[in-house]
């Protein structure tokens, strides 16, 4: 292929910064586009990550300090792509930015990388989801962390966390395992008792799957080092009792039914695709599951066809890591297509 | 006592004879089930029960009739249908409670509440002779009939005597074709029992 | 059928009926006559003619449970029973959580089995009977949240800040579909309430069961319905509620008639008057005080009348 195939890259996620870093390494050219102006997607919003308690903020620095150095790619920040079409190989995209110039490009190949959405959990009434004030989604959470860390405002004192919400639940149509909450969950609540650690937390689990390298550990740590209190029962209501949150749950150990009285619920909604992802496969014609991920074809883990790629949270739910990892997989594809005819 | 058998109680993963009624006769699927516990946190009244909700599919899995057809649980339950509400998995747990009731029924398995047999009896032959139901009479005979003559009875009559409470409902107008229908669809009926 | 969980008024009614077929409630008429009465004159103002018939008998709920679920008995009353209202082209407007959930509930049994309708119809024609399943069946409730802007225009009593609980149901809220509100965290009523003028307060137990259920409150008593009541009466009265209003006479009847008991039992007050929506609704219009039958009440209302400014009694319509 000719020396000037680019890729676009859609979406500036951990999974989309991977891909462009990998192929600018490898002196490939990409275009990485992303419609906020920071990049680092989901990931820069976290304040810790498993299994390491590591900072997530470090890893998106040192990516962005590593992208930046690269020739090869060019950085579309507060872009979308508004249009995407395939003529004779080649595809020809339009884009708009936040300042509304537009533009047009060519590329040879491209990775979508959206990212993911949370579903709303306000459809569950009863966990009171965009009523009671203290009721937040684990996104939301994780700036009520960072809130703390930063000095703006102190963390609640009793937390309990809800895993499964609108994820395992065919009555709401998501009867998928959404796959990170379990180890997400335990990382925030360890976090909560790392920064304080006379809070109480609970979380309620229906069974923790923590498949994963260093995942068991870290799960067993956050319970016997950290003294975070698992119950087995999913929560049936949240009720306010003289402005204090009162979760209602049976503990299915003993088959009591029972409550807690805590100062916040968080609520560990289920992974959804993004109506970009929907959006782009529709402009692409790229097969997607049933619920609006984006499907392999058979073989590949990030091929959707031919020349269109995809990694992260637009095929399925996927952590940190595991994003990076199709980052690169999917760069590794787009040399593999580029450098067909022998060096780029 | 003759020791004969093993005191472990053995598994036996052959389908259960009252998970495939269900699913025949109320196309209920109990596999369905996640074992979460969102039916029992949420019940109006597990906390006084003696098995709760999700128990009662795991003793259906086990099949257990005898503890399920004698639960406390099955005349104490408010059918209230938050269960169901709550299920992810949208299993109809109040059908099976009814379904159950039914069987306990006519099997008589009943004993634990004769009470219940009695407001039964009470209730369709009240409807029976009258079309709709005055709830205060059907008290009264009620506790007459349990001999609580001095619960329920006690402040329906002081209501009554202060004019709070009417004793008779509206009656049913075409009350023949009624009675039809309990002749014709109600035969084990203990109300038929009753002169009319 | 519609298999939305939750649906707008004016999805469920796109047009407002001009008559309607009222499903009178046994407990209701017995224990409560104000409630229809105040159905009545609400509909009056709302220039909505209510239709009764003599030959409806109950609506089968008890049946249903009493025949030990037996349910081709059950269904052959509920056909019925519906067989009245399509006589008249309307139709079915219930008040009891009770009468609207059994009579859904069986009537989609039989809609969606032929063999059932057959049944059902072969029982009843001799006597006269057809039910072809062209009645549709709804909560009065419903059409009060339909026409809310209608009922807000005849307010001549405003509620005055008066502190309103309300107790929705659970044979309402837990149907799978087609209600007006999230099943979990329902607030239409007290849009309805504020509306009026009045503070709806939403008590930690709000949601809670009354606990009467189908025969718990004649069975079970002292040792579920009591405990479970306290509980509920107890943090109504802890969050200021007073006046509770239900949309179900079986819920009314154990919210009011209990607090004797349960004052007894546990050396506390509660003195919380319990009355039908419909009820609350007619005295924010103006209706006569005598006209809605609240000597009937175990609790009185004397203080929420002075509130409101309704102690007089007269009609101001």
């Amino acid at each position: 292929m000719s020396e000037k195939a680019t890729a676009l890259i859609i979406g500036g996620g951990i999974a989309g910064m991977e891909a462009a870093l990998k192929l600018g390494q490898g002196g490939y050219r990409a275009v990485l586009a992303e419609k906020d102006h920071s990049l680092g997607g989901t990931v820069s919003k976290l304040c810790s990550s498993f299994p390491r308690w590591e900072d997530p903020q470090d890893l998106l620095r040192l990516k962005e300090q590593q992208l930046q150095s690269l020739e090869t790619i060019s950085i579309l920040r507060d872009t979308e792509i508004t249009g995407i079409e395939k003529k004779k190989g080649t595809f020809h995209a339009t884009w708009k930015n936040s300042s509304g110039e537009e533009g047009a490009l060519n590329a040879q190949a491209v990775i979508v990388a959206t990212g993911f959405d949370l579903f709303d959990a306000s459809i569950y009434g009863e966990y009171g989801y965009g009523i009671y004030p203290g009721v937040v989604n684990s996104l939301e959470f994780e700036q009520v962390l960072k809130d703390h860390t930063d000095g703006k405002a102190a963390l609640p004192r009793n937390i309990a966390f809800f895993k499964c919400v609108g994820s395992r639940d065919r009555s709401k149509g998501h009867p998928y395992c959404s796959k990170i909450c379990c180890m997400y969950t335990a990382k925030q609540a360890g976090t909560a008792k790392n920064l304080s650690p006379e809070s109480k937390c609970y979380v309620f689990y229906m069974d923790y799957r923590a498949a994963g390298k260093e995942y068991e550990e870290f799960v067993r740590s956050v319970i016997e080092e950290k003294q975070v209190r698992y119950v087995r029962g999913r929560p049936s209501k949240v009720v306010m009792e003289k402005g204090q949150l009162l979760v209602r749950f049976e503990d299915t150990l003993i088959g009591a039914p029972m409550e807690v009285a805590v100062d916040m619920v968080v609520l560990a909604s289920a992974v959804i695709p993004k109506p970009a992802t929907r959006r782009l496969a529709e402009m692409l014609g790229l097969k997607t599951d049933e619920y609006g991920f984006i499907e392999a074809e058979y073989g590949s883990a990030v091929k959707a066809q031919e020349n269109i790629f995809f990694a992260g949270g637009c095929g399925f739910a996927v952590e940190t890591i595991g994003a990076s990892a199709q980052g690169a997989a999917a760069a590794a594809e787009v040399m593999a297509l580029f450098n067909k005819g022998g060096k780029p | 006592m003759m020791l004969t058998e093993s005191p472990i109680r053995r598994l036996d993963a052959k389908a259960p004879g009252l998970a495939e009624e269900l699913k025949r006769d109320l196309d209920i699927d109990i596999t369905r089930c996640l074992e979460c516990g969102k039916c029992s946190g949420g019940c109006s009244y597990a906390h006084g029960f003696d098995y709760t909700p999700r128990k009662m599919v795991q003793l259906i899995k086990l099949e257990e009739r005898g503890k399920l057809l004698r639960m406390r649980a099955l005349w104490t339950c408010l059918s209230c249908q938050l269960c169901l509400d709550r299920c992810p998995s949208s299993i109809d747990m109040p059908r099976i409670l009814d379904y159950l009731r039914g069987k306990a029924y006519a099997e008589r398995l009943n004993d634990v509440h004769p009470e219940i047999e009695k407001f039964y009896e009470i209730m369709l032959s009240d409807i029976r002779n009258n079309g709709r139901i005055s709830e205060t009479l059907m008290m009264a005979r009620f506790n007459f009939a349990t001999r609580r003559y001095f619960s329920n009875a006690d402040l329906g009559m002081k209501l009554f005597f202060k004019g709070k409470l009417k004793l008779f409902g509206p009656k049913t107008k075409n009350l023949n074709s009624l009675r039809a229908l309990f002749a014709k669809l109600l035969f084990r009926s203990p109300a038929e029992q009753e002169p009319s | 059928m519609n298999h939305k969980r939750i649906v707008s008024p004016e999805e469920k009614f796109p047009k407002v009926p001009e008559s309607l077929f009222l499903f009178r409630s046994c407990t209701g008429s017995v224990e409560y006559p104000g409630t229809e009465n105040a159905i009545k004159e609400i509909l009056k103002l709302l220039g909505i003619k209510a239709v009764m018939d003599p030959d409806q008998t109950c609506c089968s709920g008890y049946l249903l449970t009493c025949s030990a679920y037996k349910p081709e008995f059950s269904l052959a009353v509920t056909a019925r029973n519906l067989s009245l209202a399509e006589r008249k082209d309307l139709d079915v407007f219930a008040f009891c959580n009770g009468c609207f959930g059994y009579l859904s509930e069986l009537a989609h049994i039989i809609l969606h089995n032929p063999d059932y309708k057959a049944m059902a119809n072969s029982v009843i024609a001799p006597m006269g009977y057809e039910f072809k399943g062209t009645a549709r069946i709804y909560h009065v409730q419903e059409l009060y949240r339909r026409l809310q802007s209608n009922l807000v225009a005849l307010v001549k009593r405003p509620l005055q800040g008066l502190r309103v609980g309300v107790h929705y149901g659970c044979h309402y809220l837990a149907r799978q579909y087609g209600i007006l509100d999230d099943g979990g965290y329902p607030s239409y009523i007290e849009d309805i309430i504020s509306s009026l003028g009045g503070t709806p307060v939403f008590y930690k137990e709000r949601q809670a069961c009354c606990g009467y259920a189908v025969g718990r409150g004649f069975t079970h008593k002292e040792n579920v319905v009591h405990p479970h009541l306290y509980s509920k009466l107890k943090s109504a009265r802890e969050e200021g509620v007073e006046i509770l209003v239900t949309v179900c006479p079986g819920c009314n009847t154990a919210l009011d008639r209990e607090q004797p008991a349960l004052s007894e039992r546990s050396g506390e007050k509660f003195g919380i008057p319990a009355i039908d929506v419909g009820q609350l609704i007619a005295l924010a219009l103006g209706v006569a005080v005598q006209k809605l039958g609240f000597k009937a009440n175990t609790v009185p209302l004397d203080e929420v009348l002075r509130k409101i400014s309704a102690d007089k009694g007269e009609n101001i319509q």
